[in-house]
């Protein structure tokens, strides 16, 4: 390898990894989103700063599809109110997955706030003294003129039980002489029904709504994303010509289309980076530069088919017995065991004579292979655990088109078994 | 839990939790002379085990690109393709969802990835971490480096059973792992040092992803671990799962797959053809013996870990009349002779269930366990097919055989079938069965094909049971015999605790199914779930004539 090549080539994998770098981190992306003046983050960001400058309360709760950067920009805000009011602030962050139940939330606030304010923490503190910390650390603050934010990610997960947890902060939040912000996270809609009648009247009704963003937007912040920076160790020239490229490739009809056809499947922020990513992934080292071709090959990867491609892994006699259970089904035979599809293998064997016929122990194989990949289930759920496979009723888990899509493009597929499911 | 990989040769490998056995996993064929070093290594490092080596959280020993599209045949595209999403040296990246079915390679493939590429990553099965708390114990002790010894009391380093405290440790294990790869990175400016490892980027590795699903919380649980990575937020960790099933089998209200998701299709025939052609001596004569039955056995199953046993003592037929396999010069006229030789076994073997079933699907656990009992008994009995291969004792197959009389006939017909007398000779059809009727046990004959057997009380087997033992002791005497194996005795006829004993300890080996009560009577109602064949196999070992007493139409 030439020393010109060699260098182009360690250009080629610095970039890659910094594209690769800012699609993983939710920040930058974000970031390029929030700066127009009605965009969520200056509104969080308003709520926010007055509740630190008028010493107020405030509660909010985020709402939005999983992937919709939620906790992103709530995370830019607390990020540059922090730089903005140093000391001023105390950041408290619970989880609905790791805190939902009350005892061990209680405890994980009394930690924060024992860690943030250099406090010693006892492992020892029951529930009830750490309620009455949190109360007391309220207070303190509220009187130095601190204010204390609560995110609660997974707010949905907190109004599981008793929500004695979102009773206990909402109601400080209440007293005047308390300064703190709760911010619920969630990807239900919804959420804020889910709350008891005595939490809900203490809580403020502020909601931010999180939308996709329009088809502009988007365009630009791939390009954003994508392009390389011209001031930096990354060499100049190739910065450059790496940036024209892409850009005819962004303006490309077709790259609008794969696009069009990755954002409505999964309208969301984060699908979409995961794409990008993928089609970065497969940059060609050698030559170093992106191609139309890298976001064709990514879009097939995105939108996998997980039934059909069972389907293809299944053996013949797998699909026999799938079509054996679709003639049952098109029968209308409301319940039916693993016997009652054994005889109509049976018969489908004596009417056509097909050479793939076998015993009953290979058959029950190869209905365990299916029941396994869950083309095919129990109907019964976890009541008939005592009886034998053989007769426990079940059905098929994919559609009757779904399985003759399925057939059509299996390999080598017997003629028989599609005119059997036609 | 064993999981028995018949790959090229059968090597046992059982998954644990330390990162040494995730280093013997590999069967040992893959590349012979690397493995030596490779136990050379461990026995070094057995010595100094208590000494925490970063270099225990990589795979040791890289081996080429080549060497790995090798090893793997019919596996390029994905494993290109996980190279690309891995990206070059200390790239972040995005959490990889990798499956597929059963035996394509997918545990090996992602191991023996991480061995070509030297990066640090941390490996854990869900099939030996069967609870949150071994879970989060074992990962953590392999990332601080913690070896469980005889010195420490075969202790965890930390105690954590909570999802919270498993984060806070983790977060805390993962930096400090991280500068000090970082710190190594740095220092190691100088060339002449050789990295042992390579990169700061750390990868998880969960294994078996889809046993989580049955777990209590499983939800929970599976939405934290997929939610892991955005927790963490530390972009030098990356996550890889693994799973037999496909994301959508993941899919609930609660939990979406955001995985990058990276698919391994089963391997197709040809791809079969030339892992199986791997490690043969005699390639020419594998080749013609594969050509005879690798098609047929591919329409019943494409799964390597079924196919190998099999082709395994097939071969061993095939060749037989060879005798020395290694050295044979193969003309048409042999092939075609080995070939006619070989048939009958093929059409045998095709209507066998070839191995037992290691990971049963949900929900059938009950009945494995009784299919390996058949299994075995079914590969044996192509010798002696009328022997039981295992031993019971006489009392216990008239219970058996009591049972499935109990399930299979109708309560309503015990009087006829067992009259007073005790002799079955009494017993005659004497309905001419009218239209209607027989229409009626048509149906009862569905019945028993879709519902399976029936349940009855533990009385009535106890009843049938008297009958029985009442007949047996009738014809024991006339063949002079003196058995005097019954506990509970002709005449006396007491239930005796044995008799209980037995009963339990049929249900235990599952030929008897203790069911949920009957809501009218209160009582616990057993159901016998042994098939007709074993039955009557048992019968006739105990010369019993259980067919006059089968009802049929």
């Amino acid at each position: 390898m030439s020393f010109g090549k060699m260098a182009a080539n360690g250009a080629a994998i610095e970039s890659l990894n910094l594209i690769r770098g800012r699609l993983c981190n939710s920040d930058f992306i974000f970031r390029f989103l929030c700066e127009s003046p009605d965009s969520n983050y200056s509104k969080l960001k308003f709520i926010f700063s007055s509740s630190i400058t008028e010493a107020c309360n405030n509660s909010v709760l985020l709402l939005g599809p999983r992937g919709s950067g939620k906790a992103a920009v709530l995370e830019l805000v607390i990020g540059d109110l922090l730089k903005e009011y140093p000391d001023m602030i105390t950041v408290v962050r619970l989880n609905g997955l790791l805190h939902s139940d009350d005892t061990s939330a209680f405890k994980a606030i009394a930690k924060q706030l024992c860690v943030e304010h250099q406090l010693l923490f006892s492992k020892m503190a029951s529930s009830d003294d750490n309620t009455q910390f949190m109360l007391a650390m309220l207070r303190e603050c509220g009187l130095a003129h601190k204010t204390v934010v609560f995110v609660l990610d997974e707010f949905d997960l907190f109004t599981q039980g008793k929500q004695r947890l979102l009773y206990a902060l909402l109601d400080a939040l209440q007293s005047i002489s308390s300064q703190a912000v709760v911010i619920g996270v969630s990807c239900r809609l919804d959420a804020d029904q889910l709350l008891e009648k005595r939490v809900k009247s203490r809580f403020s009704h502020r909601k931010l709504l999180f939308l996709p963003p329009s088809k502009d937007d988007l365009l630009k912040l791939m390009e954003h994303a994508l392009s390389l920076p011209i001031d930096s160790s990354i060499p100049q020239d190739y910065a450059v010509e790496f940036n024209a490229r892409l850009h005819t490739i962004v303006v490309d009809r077709q790259f609008q289309e794969i696009i069009d056809s990755c954002w409505e499947s999964y309208p969301t922020i984060r699908h979409l980076m995961k794409f990008l990513f993928c089609a970065v992934s497969s940059l060609d080292l050698d030559s170093g530069y992106l191609s139309l071709e890298n976001f064709k090959t990514a879009l097939p990867s995105m939108q996998r088919q997980p039934k059909m491609e069972s389907l293809r892994d299944c053996s013949i006699l797998e699909l026999y017995i799938l079509v054996c259970m679709k003639r049952l089904e098109v029968k209308e035979q409301n319940s039916y065991s693993f016997n009652a599809v054994m005889k109509e293998y049976k018969m489908v064997h004596d009417s056509f004579h097909t050479s793939d016929y076998y015993g009953q122990n290979v058959c029950l194989r190869a209905f365990q292979h299916l029941l396994q990949c869950g083309l095919i289930g129990f109907t019964d759920g976890r009541v008939g655990h005592n009886q034998a496979i053989e007769f426990r009723p079940v059905k098929l888990l994919i559609s009757l088109s779904e399985l003759t899509h399925g057939l059509k493009f299996y390999n080598s597929c017997p003629a028989l078994l599609l005119k059997l499911c036609a | 839990m064993v999981k028995i990989y018949t790959f090229c040769t059968s090597s046992i490998m059982v998954k644990e939790e330390s990162l040494k056995a995730a280093k013997r996993i590999t069967p040992s064929a893959y590349s012979a002379p690397t493995i030596e070093k490779n136990s050379a290594v461990k026995s070094k490092k057995t010595v100094d085990l208590c000494f925490p080596l970063l270099s225990d959280l990589v795979y040791g020993n890289p081996i080429s690109l080549d060497a790995l599209l090798s090893t793997f045949p019919g596996r390029r595209t994905q494993i290109l393709e996980l190279i690309q999403l891995l990206g070059p040296l200390n790239s972040p990246t995005l959490p990889l969802f990798v499956y597929g079915v059963p035996s394509t390679g997918k545990t090996s493939i992602i191991l023996q990835l991480f061995r070509h590429l030297n990066r640090p990553f941390v490996y854990s099965s869900f099939r030996t971490c069967y609870n949150p708390r071994n879970l989060f114990e074992s990962v953590l002790n392999l990332l601080l480096l913690h070896h469980r010894v005889a010195a420490n009391g075969y202790s965890s380093t930390k105690r954590c059973d909570k999802l919270s405290d498993f984060v806070d440790f983790l977060r805390d294990a993962l930096t400090s792992l991280i500068k000090r790869l970082k710190d190594d990175v740095k220092n190691s400016v100088s060339p002449q040092s050789v990295l042992p490892i390579d990169g700061y980027m750390i990868y998880l590795i969960f294994d078996h992803l889809e046993l989580v699903r049955e777990w209590g919380k499983s939800s929970s649980m599976l939405q934290f671990l997929f939610n892991l990575h955005d927790n963490l937020n530390i972009p030098e960790v990356g996550f890889i799962f693994i799973s037999n099933l496909a994301p959508d089998m993941f899919c609930s209200n609660m939990t979406y797959v955001e995985q990058i998701p990276v698919y391994f299709p089963s391997y197709t025939e040809d791809d079969l053809r030339q892992i199986l052609l791997r490690n043969q001596e005699n390639q020419k004569l594998y080749s013609s013996f594969l050509n005879v039955v690798l098609r047929p056995f591919c329409r019943i199953t494409r799964r390597l870990d079924e196919l190998s046993p099999i082709f395994e003592s097939l071969y061993m037929q095939y060749c037989k009349p060879i005798g020395d396999p290694s050295n044979v010069i193969l003309s048409e006229d042999m092939k075609r002779r080995l070939y006619s030789n070989l048939m009958p076994h093929i059409t045998s073997a095709r209507n066998e269930t070839f191995r037992v079933l290691d990971y049963a699907a949900p929900g059938t656990e009950t009945s494995t366990k009784f299919e390996m009992k058949g299994c075995k008994r079914k590969l044996e009995s192509s010798k002696k097919s009328d022997e039981l291969d295992f031993h019971m004792s006489i009392s216990a197959k008239y219970l058996l055989i009591s049972a499935f009389l109990a399930s299979r006939n109708q309560a309503t017909l015990d009087a006829s079938l067992f009259d007073s007398s005790g002799g079955s000779d009494s017993r005659k059809r004497r309905r001419k069965t009218p239209d209607k009727v027989k229409a009626q046990q048509e149906i009862s004959e569905d019945d028993l094909q879709t519902k399976g057997p029936g349940s009855f009380p533990l009385e009535r087997l106890l009843a049938i049971f008297q009958c029985l033992a009442s007949v047996a002791e009738g014809s024991s005497d006339e063949d002079g015999g003196s058995d005097d194996w019954l506990g509970i005795g002709g005449e006396s006829a007491v239930v005796t605790s044995n008799i209980l004993l037995q009963i339990s300890s049929l249900s235990n080996v599952k030929f008897i199914l203790k069911g949920g009560s009957c809501p009218l009577e209160g009582s616990v109602r057993y159901r016998c779930m042994v098939s007709e064949d074993l039955a009557l196999k048992v019968a006739r070992s105990l010369r019993f004539p259980l067919a006059k007493y089968i009802y049929r139409r």
